[in-house]
């Protein structure tokens, strides 16, 4: 069983994002709807991969994976940050900051798909 | 592998999302535009309005409306400007940033009516993208102190605090550490977000790294920076939290602390808290942390963040409704069995008894869900000044809304039906009615014209909306004019003139209005929910539209009647009694007779009496007896002959759905528990139409 953190404000997207991973068997999804949310989870439940729209309000998605990097416990979390498809400079802030991957919105579903099993992989032991 | 994704799914989903957040960005818009026309920062709301638009782009970047990406993404890069020059936006930006709500609104009531959305105007995304604030004026206030804790906010929340503090308001910090107990018992970062926002502003919250303890297990705390005029005892209590764990950074102006201290006396009954001579730097993580929360007692329940609200479409309620009705129909078969059983002398007092009590829970379960679809109708009128800012600029106008919101609540069916008829009226009373203010001014008016928008609940069962404006009056003669008749002399004749599409006193359609004054489609739609529309107006002093609504337009308390052959139903709200027509009362002068219309001798007045076969097109038949329903429609009385009065009954009305089918008069359908469509009518809108023959079905625009 996968955990996988969902974060982002807007519950439709939460939503869609959910229902893009359906495809994966043996997952578990909790939702954060802001960064701070997102941070009180992390510091309590172990996850296996962060979903996580940058661009949100308060607390923001670059804070958040500031802070896990900075966490030894969570520094190997993979991230996969979604960013806004007209904003260049977040693709480079989200790898400096720590994204394992990033995609930009709207995504295919597929695509995340693709990329989060890549993610999870390794904790399967390559099964594929 | 099957794609189970399909994005038009969520489609229903971002048009609910997007009414809410645009919704809550017009309100913020005009509270920013107030403050700007005061010369005065709002950094609370231009944060807020950055973040609905945000949420807005990106939700319609899913579902691939890119005009609306476009013009968020404009809209949130001119508020980024605003929000590092301290939440400041220009009269100018207020402006600008209006009119891009406004492109949004109307992509996104396209996209809801299955229009195809238009792209986003290069002009306004340009102005957006360029827009830079003016300088603030100068003078950074010295902060002191507690320079090094204030050094992780930045402009827009330093603006925050320093508007909270010179408002009289403190600041303080509360350490926060999550922890599963906490979190099972609801105690989450949010719910203490949520307490907090509930006595005070929230400024910033910072999460921090500590090392791991009994108190923080996650090794995370988070320190809440808010402002309150509320004591820190009171603040304590409410919090559910020892007074020391709350630390004053800042008190009210002119008080200004040299060094963070602990408040209150209990540092002697609480944990031993380090006293400290200089503000910790936030920068760096505490080696222990303040006091956190202790566990809530036992039986206290979380603080519910929000209403238990669900969303839910108006469709399924009326699903519910129409499942009622069936139980209603159900009622009376009931009743007439018990009646029977009587009759063949059983004791049906028991059953009777039953009876009455189902009849009493049923009327209160439709009580229950006509209510949970009713809406206050200040939401419905709360979307207006946001309007009227922008129209009010468009024409170059200077207008002063009143709004009278009253507390009538009604259906949400008929709210959304009638808001764009409101908007049309408005729209009219901004282009046609007022005047330009240098036209006002050579009036003697002032040169702000008013719009004054009432609601009250008039007759029982109807809401009265007054949409009235203080401008130039309709031009009587000239619309006479332009319609090729003598002036009118009624207020009612009038109507009937402007309510014509096409005509119009202008040469060019005005960009909003387009031709004709929007009056007829306005009036269609409030006679299609079964009201109707008045007009005052006086030439040089204003003019007035009054809108009658019902409140609800599903379940009626409704009276059967039967002409020739055919069942009706008129609403009873309407009927002010049942009389027997006597023909010896009954005057048919000569000229009348042709048209049909006779009148009709009740208690010292005559009324008109017109025969209701007559209106729907049908033969009359000679019945014996006949009956007349008196009809009240505002001071007037008329008298609709019919063949017999059959029941008094509760129906549930179905609006008829075809588009090609508006006929003013019928309300909708409903059925009498045979399955046989029975026809819901206004007998005073199907009066004021032409007769049948000439009546033409009006296919929709």
């Amino acid at each position: 069983m996968h955990n996988i953190l969902v974060v982002d404000d807007s519950r439709v997207m939460r939503e869609m994002i959910v229902a893009a991973l359906r495809g994966l068997e043996g997952l578990a999804f909790t939702h954060a709807a802001s960064g701070l949310e997102a941070i009180e989870r992390l510091s309590l439940h172990p996850f296996e991969l962060m979903v996580l729209d940058v661009n949100m309000p308060d607390v923001n998605g670059f804070e958040v994976l500031e802070f896990v990097r900075s966490q030894d416990r969570l520094r190997a979390l993979p991230v996969l940050v979604l960013t806004s498809r007209s904003d260049a400079r977040s693709k480079e802030r989200a790898l400096a900051a720590g994204a394992s991957r990033y995609m930009a919105k709207p995504f295919e579903p597929q695509e995340l798909l693709a990329a989060a099993r890549e993610l999870l992989a390794p904790a399967d032991g390559g099964a594929t | 592998m099957t794609d189970s994704f399909s994005a038009r799914e969520f489609v229903a989903g971002f048009l609910a999302e997007a009414e809410e957040h645009l919704g809550a960005a017009g309100k913020r818009l005009v509270e920013v535009a107030d403050a700007a026309d005061r010369g005065r920062a709002a950094p609370r709301q231009v944060r807020e309005l950055y973040r609905s638009l945000h949420t807005l782009k990106g939700l319609a970047a899913m579902v691939d409306v890119a005009p609306v990406v476009e013009l968020a993404h404009a809209l949130e890069t001119a508020l980024q400007e605003a929000d590092a020059a301290g939440g400041r936006l220009g009269v100018e930006g207020a402006d600008l940033v209006g009119e891009g709500v406004r492109a949004i609104e109307a992509r996104v009531a396209a996209l809801e009516a299955g229009r195809p959305v238009a792209d986003a105007p290069p002009e306004l995304v340009g102005r957006l993208l360029a827009y830079h604030v003016p300088e603030p004026p100068a003078a950074e206030r010295a902060t002191g102190g507690d320079e090094a804790l204030f050094a992780r906010l930045d402009a827009s929340e330093r603006a925050l605090l320093e508007q909270g503090l010179d408002e009289g308001k403190s600041a303080y910090s509360l350490e926060f550490s999550p922890s599963d107990e906490r979190y099972a018992a609801g105690l989450t970062i949010t719910a203490v977000r949520g307490r907090v926002e509930q006595h005070g502003e929230l400024v910033r919250v910072v999460p921090r790294s500590v090392a791991p303890s009994p108190r923080a297990p996650g090794g995370l705390t988070f320190s809440v920076l808010f402002l309150s005029s509320e004591p820190p005892s009171a603040l304590s209590r409410a919090f559910g939290v020892e007074e020391s764990d709350l630390r004053l950074l800042r008190g009210p102006r002119g008080e200004a602390r040299p060094t963070a201290s602990v408040v209150g006396t209990s540092a002697d009954e609480g944990p031993s808290t380090p006293a400290v001579s200089e503000a910790p730097s936030l920068a760096e993580p505490l080696a222990e942390p303040l006091e956190t929360l202790p566990e809530p007692p036992p039986d206290a329940a979380p603080v519910p963040l929000a209403r238990g609200m669900i969303r839910v479409e108006v469709e399924r309620l009326d699903d519910v409704l129409e499942r009622l009705s069936d139980l209603v129909l159900l009622r009376f078969r009931f009743e007439a069995e018990i009646e029977a059983l009587a009759g063949r002398g059983v004791d049906v007092r028991r059953l009777e008894d039953l009876s009455a009590e189902h009849r009493r829970h049923l009327r209160a379960l439709q009580g229950v869900v006509m209510r949970a679809r009713t809406v206050p109708v200040s939401e419905l009128l709360e979307r207006l000044p946001l309007l009227v800012r922008g129209l009010a600029k468009e024409h170059g106008k200077q207008v002063a809304l009143v709004v009278d919101k009253g507390r009538e609540e009604l259906d949400k069916a008929v709210a959304e039906r009638l808001f764009p008829a409101l908007v049309h009226l408005v729209r009219n009373a901004i282009d046609h009615g007022l005047e330009a203010p240098e036209e006002r001014r050579a009036r003697g008016k002032r040169e702000e014209g008013t719009l004054a928008i009432r609601s009250t609940s008039g007759t029982r069962g109807f809401l009265e909306l007054t949409i009235e404006d203080d401008g130039r009056g309709v031009d009587v003669a000239r619309v006479a004019e332009r319609a090729g008749v003598a002036a009118p002399k009624e207020h009612e004749e009038l109507l009937r003139l402007l309510r014509q599409p096409g005509l119009s006193t202008r040469q060019a359609a005005g960009r909003t209005s387009g031709r004709g004054l929007g009056v007829d489609i306005a009036m269609r739609v409030v006679e299609e929910l079964g009201g109707e529309v008045a007009l005052r107006t006086a030439e040089g002093q204003g003019t007035a539209f009054l809108l009658r609504v019902p409140l609800s337009i599903s379940i009626i308390e409704g009276l059967v009647v039967r002409c020739s052959d055919e069942r009706y139903v008129i609403p009873s709200a309407v009927v002010d009694e049942i009389v027997e027509v006597e023909p010896a009362r009954v005057l048919s002068p000569p000229g009348d007779e042709r048209r049909g219309v006779a009148w009709m001798e009740r208690r010292g007045t005559t009324l008109p009496l017109l025969r209701l076969a007559r209106l729907t097109g049908r033969t009359e038949a000679q019945v014996p007896r006949e009956k007349a329903v008196v009809v009240r429609r505002r001071d007037e009385l008329f008298a609709f002959g019919v063949d017999r009065v059959l029941s008094q009954q509760e129906v549930v009305v179905r609006r008829l759905r075809d588009p090609l089918v508006r006929v003013a008069g019928v309300v909708g359908a409903t059925d009498l528990g045979d399955g046989r469509p029975v026809l819901v009518l206004d007998p005073v809108a199907l009066a004021g139409q032409r007769p049948p023959g000439e009546t033409a079905v009006e296919a929709q625009a």
